[in-house]
């Protein structure tokens, strides 16, 4: 599927999702709403961390960044301002450390963003603590829940779009390169550390915006609340459970995590929680491409047949 | 005479208290193809890796183009048309093969233009290193031989200016190695480039450059007509032991 198919089965999927408000009950719609959003987080991650093989925690931290964005801009800003002022922080923030820290692989790159989830977390409530005298505000006028519905949406969307145009353009190889052979795409042309810099200031971009228009579903934001770094995990999950090397595949992983955690979890929190650790673990030690790699590999096998 | 395309300049690496590279001087000039030969562990490679900013020489400068490019980062080499092959293949594994010819095209060759067009194409090239039929096969599926023929394939992709081929004769049979070297020859004789050629196997290159250059622990201690190079006593000593007398090999 070239890009051109891709956008237009995305635009039509956009817009029967965009359609969901007259149909769906509000339970359902909040259910939509928390998939589209992971679906989001978890297309924005695979973005970078798939063809890099990066592992990145620092998801949270951009999302929490956005949320502080929208919390501050509050009144201030219109909606959709805040929501782009947010990415534009997180993009900030990302090609900031990004420019500090990529160098750093594996284990080392994947301790020093989460430990920057948590010094931003900190970071935030000593400021307030020091100079506003409180920790946490809130936010008095939110939009209606259709609207921070469609917004999510178009976030995500947007998030969708832009990776397959990674994917599908000399950027997206670049990263598969740098994430093969790091050296050798250096040797052929690859300004890695450019390429590297500026995907994860684009991954960033989608993951603080939805954290900025997901912020007015919080009446009260404070920075344990919005800095949860399950939100980092569990993108982390969905996107490896679905396969990051794909665009497809955390998307629908997305939508089967937000379903199976509303109902499950409601039923059965812990044993919840045991069969997704297990899950995972046997998903890195057996399939480390995902669900979505069984599909390419009965694709292959059938068309090799 | 024209100014060289590609000069070292007292190149040397220190690795601890190991001298792999010492004081090396090398000037390459546009259409020339040189050879390289040395024992194992010369510092052939040690002296690749300076020259495609892998490493940074830990004395002397690396000039391409007149340009200094000492301590820049490899990507600033390839964009000055500086290609190599490694001596162990570092292909794109995942990639299909024909993906990883058009890296380099996609990057480091996409500012340059050749006069002739025969190698813009990723598919003329898989065809002319008789890959054309593993094109969809991704390169770690690849024997080691083809993936070597790859890597060459790779390195005109970037379309260079100076190629530096690694030992690509290795492990491939007699019809092979004379097939990459008739290639080596007509790329050069077509687009003009200057080539770098190591070989530890002394007997294989000496029929196909017109120059050669021997180091010998890190040193570089004869530069010249290959027949010429063969009969000096420093290179006979210090292959003695080794493989033999190398103008016998070479015959
Ligand atoms: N990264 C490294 N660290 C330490 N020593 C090295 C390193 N790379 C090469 N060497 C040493 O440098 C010397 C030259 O190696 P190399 O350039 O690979 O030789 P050649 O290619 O001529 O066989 C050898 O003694 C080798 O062990
Ligand atoms: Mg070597």
């Amino acid at each position: 599927m070239n890009s051109r198919h891709a956008l237009l089965a995305l635009l039509a999927g956009g817009l029967a999702l965009a359609a969901l408000p007259w149909l769906l009950s509000d339970f359902l719609l909040a259910l939509a709403l928390s998939c589209v959003m992971y679906a989001g987080l978890a297309v924005s991650w695979s973005m970078f961390c798939g063809p890099t093989n990066y592992l990145s925690l620092a998801t949270a931290a951009f999302f929490g960044l956005g949320t502080y964005v929208t919390a501050w801009g509050a009144g201030a800003l219109p909606y959709g301002l805040s929501v782009l002022a947010g990415g534009l922080v997180a993009a900030g923030f990302a090609a900031l450390i990004g420019a500090a820290v990529l160098h750093l692989r594996g284990a080392y790159f994947a301790v020093i963003t989460f430990g920057m989830g948590e010094l931003v977390r900190h970071g935030i409530t000593y400021y307030e603590k020091a100079f506003e005298g409180t920790v946490g505000r809130i936010i008095a006028e939110a939009p209606e829940s259709t609207t921070v519905y469609w917004m999510v949406l178009l976030v995500s969307m947007g998030a969708v779009a832009a990776a397959v145009l990674v994917r599908d353009h000399r950027l997206g190889l670049a990263l598969r390169g740098i994430g093969s052979d790091e050296e050798r795409a250096q040797t052929l042309g690859v300004n890695a550390r450019r390429s590297k810099i500026a995907a994860f200031a684009l991954s960033a971009f989608f993951a603080g915006a939805l954290g900025a228009a997901m912020a007015v579903r919080w009446t009260y934001i404070d920075p344990l609340t919005v800095f949860n770094p399950f939100i980092g995990f569990q993108t982390v999950l969905i996107a490896m459970v679905g396969g990051a090397q794909t665009i497809l595949g955390p998307i629908a992983s997305a939508v089967v995590f937000g379903l199976l955690t509303e109902f499950l979890r409601l039923q059965f929190p812990y044993l919840f929680l045991v069969i997704l650790g297990f899950l995972l673990i046997l998903l890195v030690l057996y399939l480390p491409g995902g669900i979505a790699s069984l599909f390419e590999r009965w694709r292959w096998r059938r068309g090799n047949v | 005479m024209s100014e060289p395309l590609l000069a070292a300049r007292g190149v040397s690496v220190r690795f601890g208290g190991l001298v792999a590279v010492d004081g090396v001087d090398l000037d390459v000039r546009a259409g020339e193809l040189v050879g390289i030969i040395g024992p194992n562990g010369a510092g052939k490679t040690t002296f690749f890796h300076t020259l495609s900013g892998v490493l940074a020489p830990t004395a002397g400068r690396v000039l391409v183009g007149g340009d200094d490019l000492t301590g820049k980062p490899p990507h600033a080499y390839a964009a000055h048309g500086v290609a190599r092959t490694f001596q162990t293949p570092r292909v794109f594994k995942e990639m299909p093969a024909i993906d990883n010819v058009r890296f380099g095209l996609e990057f480091a060759g996409r500012t340059r233009q050749h006069a002739h067009d025969a190698f813009d194409e990723a598919e003329t090239i898989l065809e002319f290193l008789g890959l054309a039929d593993v094109a969809a096969v991704p390169a770690g599926g690849l024997t080691p031989s083809r993936q070597r023929l790859l890597e060459i394939g790779m390195a005109l992709g970037a379309r260079p200016r100076v190629l530096l081929l690694d030992e690509v004769a290795a492990g491939l049979t007699h019809a092979e190695v004379d097939a990459s070297a008739q290639l080596i020859r007509r790329v050069r004789d077509e687009l003009g480039l200057a080539v770098v050629w190591i070989e530890h196997a002394v007997r294989v290159l000496m029929n196909y450059v017109e120059r050669v250059a021997v180091l010998h622990q890190g040193r570089k201690i004869a530069d010249g007509d290959p027949r010429a190079v063969a009969k000096d006593p420093a290179v006979v000593e210090a292959y003695l032991g080794e493989e033999g007398e190398p103008e016998r090999r070479a015959a």
